[in-house]
C-alpha cells in the first residue's frame, strides 16, 4: 500500500508532469523543423531534466532512469545546425507517451506499461556519442537525480559543437509538491462545485436586493402623490433608510459575488492550452500518416476553463483536429494545384463571451463535398433517398453528425469507421453545449462548439416584442437607431435599410421569432443593428428595455435543440428571459429552409398560456400557421398588421372579453367577414347566444375542444362564412 | 398587547369534537397492511377524465405563474420556468395526451422527476388529490397496457388513467423524430 503523503504528492506530480510532457513534446515538434538549438532546446533539455529529477525525488527510480535515457538521445544533438532526426524525435515522443502512461498507472495503482521497449526503441536511435559523465553523476546522491548544474555540465561535455558562452542556465528543478501539505489542500470537485452554486444562489440574492429597493422606490412615490403629511413623515424617513441601507448591501454583495467568482475561478480553471497543447502532437502525427502538411494555429488559450470541461474537451478536440487533416485537408500537390498554400491551415478559436464559451475549430481545405455526404449517406441507409433529395445544405451538413457516418469507404487508424463526429456532438451535449457546421466548398470548413461557463454573466441587451422579452448578447450589437421611412426601400418580399451607405436587410424579431407576420418597421420603431458571422442585419424589436448584465443558463433538454436561443437568464424579479442566438437572426439558411407552406392561418387569442399551447397543438395538426395573443388589445394590434383565417377566441379574459373583441373586429373593414370562433370554459347557451349575436360565427366549450373537434369547428366557421359571402 | 393564554374550553363545543377526532387521527397508528398493498398517487382531472401519477413522482405542485412562452417551440410546449434554481420545462399534459379537452384552464404546474435525471412541469386543472390504488390493479393494468396512460376501474365504476411518465416522454421524443 502506498504511504499517503507519497500519494498526494505523486497525484500532484502527475498534473505537473503532464504539463512538462505537452511542453516537451511541443519542443521536439519544433525541432523537427529547426536547428537543434536555441530557446526550444533548452525547453526540450530543461523538460526532460525535470522529468527525471522529479520522478527521482518521489522514488521513481525507473521512470527517472528512462527519463535519463531519452536525455541521452536527444541532449548530445544540442547546438546541431539540423533539424532533429526524423526517427529519433518519433522514438522520444513514443517514449514520451509511455513515459506519461507509465506514471499516470502508478497514480491510478493500473496496470504499468512495459518500459522495455521503449528503452530498446532509444537505443536504436541514441547518437554515438556516449554520456559516461552524465550517467554517472545520477548515480550519485543516494539514488537522487542530478542537480541541474550537474547536468548542464554533462550536457555541455557531450555536445557535438562548442556551446555558445551565454547558455541560459536551466530552471531550478522545483520539488514537486514539496511544501504541498503546508500550502495546499485537496479539494473535491463537488466541494467547488458547491461553492460555486452559492455563489450563483448570493448572485440572485444581489438581485433580489436590487429589487427591494425598486420596491422602496415605488411606495416612496406614492407617497409623495399623497403630499406631505405629519402622518406620513415617519415612514418617509424609515423608508428613506431601508433604501439606502439596502443600496449600500446591494453593492456589499456585488463585490462580495465578484471577488468570490475570481477566488473559485482561479481554483477551478485551467487555461485551454493545457488541452490544445496536445493537438499539435496529433496534427504532426497525423501528418505523418496521411503525407499531408499543416500548420496549427491557437487563439484564445489564455482562456481559464472549468478544469471538468476541459477535461471533456479534450477527446472532441482531437477528434475535430484529426478529422480537418484527415477529411479537410488536401495532399500538397493538390493543394498546389488548387493555387494553396501546401500546407494546410488549421486554427483552433476559443473565446468566452460572459458564460458562454466558444471554440471553432477550422481549416481551409476541400470543405463539406454534399455530393459525398449524400452518397455515404445512402451507402450506410441513414436517410431514405426521397428524403435525402429535398434536404437543405445545412441539413446534409448535419448528417454527419449521425451515428455511422462516414464518408470514407475504407476504415484508416484514422477514420471510416463511422465513430466520430457522433460522438463529439454527444460530449458536447452532455456539457450542455452544441456543435454546428459551417462550410465553403473548395475553401473551408468550421466547427463551433458552443458551451456554457459555470462563472461569469455577460452583457445582454433586453428587449420586448409583442408581450414577450427577448435577449440579445451585446456582442452582436453594433449600434441602435429608430426607423426613419427615408432610409428604408420596402420592397415586394424585403425590407432594406441604409445604414452607414450601404442597404443591410431588414428582419422583423417577431415574424423571426414565429409571433406574427412580417411588419415593415413603422416611423420612429427600434432598430438594432447586429453583427455575426461576418453579415450586418437590422433587427426591428417593439421596445428596447435595456441592457443587463445577465447568467446565460443552458435551456433545457426538451428545447435544447431550437437553434433560435442560447439559452435563459434570470431577470431581477426571478422571471426568466430567453436569449437569441446571433447566427440565428443573421442567418439566411434558415430563412430558407423555415420557407413556410402552410397557406392558412389562424389567430388564438387566450389569456391562459396552456389553452393557447392547446389550441396550436390541435390547429398546427390541421397544417394551420398559428399566431397567438395574450389578450384582446393584442390581437387587435395583431390584426392591424396581418390578415387571418379564422380567429379562435376566449371569451374570459381581463380588459376586454372576448364579445368586446369579437364586436371590435366586426367593425373594422378589413375584418369584419373574417371567420370566428369563440371558446369558453363554461357550457352556457346564453354565452353561445350571445357570441352569435356580436358577430362570432361558432362557439365550442373549452372540454370539446378535443384536437378533431376543434378542427371540425374551425373548418366549418370558415366553409360558413363562405357561403354567406 | 397582552396575550391570553388558550382555555381547553374556549371553543364552541362541536369545534372542540372535531379538534379531538382529527388528534385521534393523527396519533392512529397508520395500517401499514393496507400501505403497502396500494401505490400512492396524485389524482386530478384532465378535462372529463381522472388522470394520476405516482407521488414519489411528484417534486411540488406550484401555481402556474412566472412561465416564460418559447416561441418556435413545439405545440406542447408552455414555457420554462424556475424552480429551485433549476430551469424546467413546462408541459402540457393534454397535449401530450394527444389533444383532450379541459373543463378549467390549468392554474397548476406539477413538477415531476420522470426518472431520466431531470424535472420537467405539467400543467394541471387543479391541485391533485393523494390517493391509493390497490398495487393489484395497478401491475394487472400496466401489463395489459402498452402505452403512457394505464386505465384502472375503481369501485363505483371510477375510472383512473394513470400515466407512465416516462413512456409519455418517450412517445412525444419519438413523435417529434418523426
Amino acid at each position: 500500500m502506498m504511504d499517503p503523503l507519497l500519494e498526494n504528492l505523486l497525484a500532484g506530480f502527475v498534473d505537473e508532469a503532464q504539463e512538462i510532457y505537452e511542453r516537451v513534446a511541443r519542443s521536439m515538434m519544433e525541432l523537427e523543423k529547426a536547428p537543434a538549438q536555441g530557446p526550444s532546446f533548452d525547453e526540450l533539455a530543461r523538460g526532460l531534466h525535470t522529468l527525471k529529477g522529479s520522478a527521482a525525488t518521489l522514488g521513481l527510480e525507473e521512470l527517472a532512469d528512462f527519463a535519463h535515457r531519452m536525455e541521452d538521445v536527444v541532449l548530445p544533438l544540442r547546438g546541431s545546425s539540423k533539424p532533429l532526426p526524423a526517427r529519433l524525435s518519433d522514438a522520444v515522443l513514443k517514449s514520451l507517451d509511455v513515459w506519461m502512461a507509465h506514471l499516470r498507472a502508478i497514480a491510478a495503482k493500473g496496470q504499468l506499461p512495459d518500459l522495455a521497449p521503449s528503452v530498446a526503441l532509444l537505443e536504436t536511435v541514441k547518437p554515438d556519442a556516449p554520456a559516461p559523465a552524465a550517467a554517472k553523476s545520477r548515480k550519485k546522491k543516494n539514488g537522487k537525480g542530478p542537480s541541474a548544474s550537474e547536468t548542464l555540465a554533462a550536457t555541455v561535455a557531450r555536445a557535438p559543437e562548442p556551446e555558445p558562452p551565454a547558455a541560459p542556465t536551466p530552471a531550478p528543478v522545483p520539488a514537486p509538491a514539496e511544501d504541498a501539505q503546508a500550502d495546499s489542500w485537496r479539494v473535491t470537485t463537488r466541494q467547488v462545485i458547491a461553492l460555486l452554486h452559492e455563489v450563483e444562489r448570493l448572485r440572485e440574492v444581489r438581485l433580489r436586493l436590487e429589487e427591494r429597493r425598486r420596491e422602496i422606490d415605488r411606495a416612496l412615490q406614492q407617497l409623495d402623490r399623497l403630499g406631505i403629511q405629519a402622518e406620513t413623515a415617519e415612514a418617509r424617513s424609515v423608508l428613506l433608510g431601508v433604501r439606502r441601507a439596502l443600496g449600500a448591501d446591494g453593492e456589499e454583495a456585488a463585490d462580495i459575488v465578484a471577488s468570490m467568482e475570481d477566488g473559485l475561478k482561479t481554483i477551478s480553471t485551467m487555461p485551454v492550452r493545457t488541452a490544445i497543447e496536445p493537438l499539435h502532437r496529433a496534427v504532426r502525427d497525423i501528418c505523418k500518416a496521411t503525407g499531408k502538411q499543416a500548420k496549427l494555429a491557437v487563439v484564445g488559450a489564455e482562456v481559464s476553463l472549468d478544469r471538468r470541461v476541459l477535461e471533456q474537451l479534450r477527446g472532441p478536440l482531437v477528434h475535430l483536429v484529426r478529422n480537418a487533416v484527415d477529411h479537410g485537408l488536401e495532399l500538397p500537390q493538390v493543394r498546389e494545384a488548387r493555387g494553396k498554400h501546401p500546407d494546410g491551415a488549421l486554427a483552433i478559436r476559443v473565446e468566452q463571451q460572459g458564460n458562454m464559451l466558444f471554440i471553432e475549430v477550422s481549416d481551409d481545405g476541400a470543405g463539406l463535398d454534399l455530393e459525398q455526404i449524400r452518397e455515404a449517406a445512402l451507402r450506410r441507409a441513414l436517410v431514405p433517398a426521397e428524403e435525402l433529395a429535398n434536404m437543405s445544405t445545412q441539413q446534409l451538413h448535419q448528417l454527419i453528425f449521425r451515428p455511422g457516418f462516414s464518408t470514407k469507404a475504407e476504415a484508416t487508424e484514422y477514420s471510416g469507421r463511422g465513430v466520430g463526429l457522433d460522438v463529439v456532438r454527444n460530449q458536447i451535449q452532455a456539457l450542455q453545449g452544441h456543435v454546428e457546421v459551417q462550410s465553403v466548398p473548395g475553401q473551408s470548413t468550421r466547427f463551433v462548439l458552443t458551451l456554457p461557463a459555470d462563472l461569469g454573466s455577460s452583457p445582454v441587451l433586453v428587449v420586448r416584442c409583442g408581450e414577450h422579452q427577448l435577449g440579445l448578447p451585446m456582442v452582436a450589437v453594433e449600434s441602435s437607431r429608430r426607423a426613419r421611412s427615408k432610409d428604408l426601400r420596402v420592397g415586394r418580399s424585403r425590407v432594406q435599410l441604409e445604414h452607414r451607405e450601404q442597404l443591410i436587410p431588414v428582419q422583423d424579431l417577431g415574424a423571426l421569432v414565429g409571433l406574427r407576420q412580417p411588419e415593415v418597421p413603422a416611423e420612429g420603431q427600434p432598430l438594432l443593428i447586429l453583427q455575426s458571422q461576418g453579415r450586418t442585419m437590422a433587427l426591428s424589436v417593439d421596445e428596447v428595455l435595456g441592457d443587463r448584465e445577465l447568467v446565460i443558463r443552458p435551456l433545457p433538454v426538451e428545447i435544447r435543440e431550437l437553434a433560435a436561443y442560447q439559452g435563459a437568464a434570470t431577470l431581477a424579479r426571478g422571471e426568466l428571459v430567453l436569449i437569441l442566438r446571433p447566427d440565428f437572426i443573421v442567418s439566411t439558411e434558415r430563412r430558407a429552409d423555415t420557407g413556410l407552406i402552410s397557406t392558412r392561418r389562424a389567430l388564438v387569442v387566450d389569456d391562459s398560456l396552456t389553452a393557447r399551447a392547446l389550441h396550436r397543438t390541435a390547429l398546427e395538426t390541421g397544417g394551420y400557421l398559428v399566431h397567438t395573443a395574450s389578450n384582446a388589445r393584442q390581437a387587435l394590434e395583431q390584426l392591424r398588421h396581418s390578415a387571418y383565417d379564422v380567429m379562435v377566441c376566449d371569451i374570459g379574459m381581463d380588459e376586454m372579453d372576448g364579445y368586446e373583441l369579437t364586436a371590435a373586429v366586426r367593425q373594422r373593414v378589413e375584418t369584419d367577414s373574417m371567420p370566428i370562433l369563440l371558446v369558453s370554459a363554461r357550457d352556457s347557451e346564453n354565452d353561445r347566444q350571445r357570441g352569435l349575436a356580436v358577430g362570432a360565427d361558432g362557439f365550442l366549450t373549452k372540454k370539446d375542444c378535443v384536437s378533431g373537434r376543434l378542427l371540425s369547428e374551425v373548418g366549418s366557421v370558415i366553409a360558413r362564412r363562405k357561403g354567406a359571402a | 398587547v397582552k396575550v391570553q393564554p388558550r382555555e381547553p374550553g374556549g371553543f364552541a363545543p362541536e369545534l372542540n369534537e372535531l379538534l379531538v377526532r382529527r388528534a385521534q387521527r393523527i396519533r392512529q397508528k397508520p395500517a401499514e397492511d393496507e400501505d403497502e398493498n396500494l401505490l400512492w398517487v396524485a389524482e386530478f382531472p384532465v378535462g372529463e377524465e381522472t388522470y394520476a401519477l405516482p407521488l414519489d413522482t411528484l417534486r411540488a405542485a406550484v401555481p402556474l405563474k412566472m412561465v416564460t412562452p418559447v416561441p418556435l417551440s413545439p405545440p406542447h410546449v408552455i414555457g420554462i420556468l424556475r424552480f429551485q434554481g433549476q430551469i424546467v420545462t413546462a408541459l402540457s399534459l393534454a397535449s401530450l395526451l394527444g389533444g383532450r379537452g379541459w373543463r378549467e384552464d390549468p392554474a397548476v404546474l406539477l413538477v415531476v422527476d420522470p426518472g431520466f435525471g431531470r424535472l420537467v412541469a405539467l400543467d394541471c386543472e387543479r391541485i391533485p388529490k393523494p390517493s391509493g390504488l390497490p398495487h393489484a390493479q395497478v401491475a394487472e393494468a400496466r401489463a395489459r397496457s402498452s402505452g403512457p396512460t394505464c386505465e384502472i376501474t375503481l369501485a363505483g365504476t371510477r375510472q383512473v388513467s394513470l400515466l407512465d411518465l416516462l413512456r409519455l416522454m418517450d412517445r412525444r421524443q419519438g413523435q417529434e423524430k418523426r
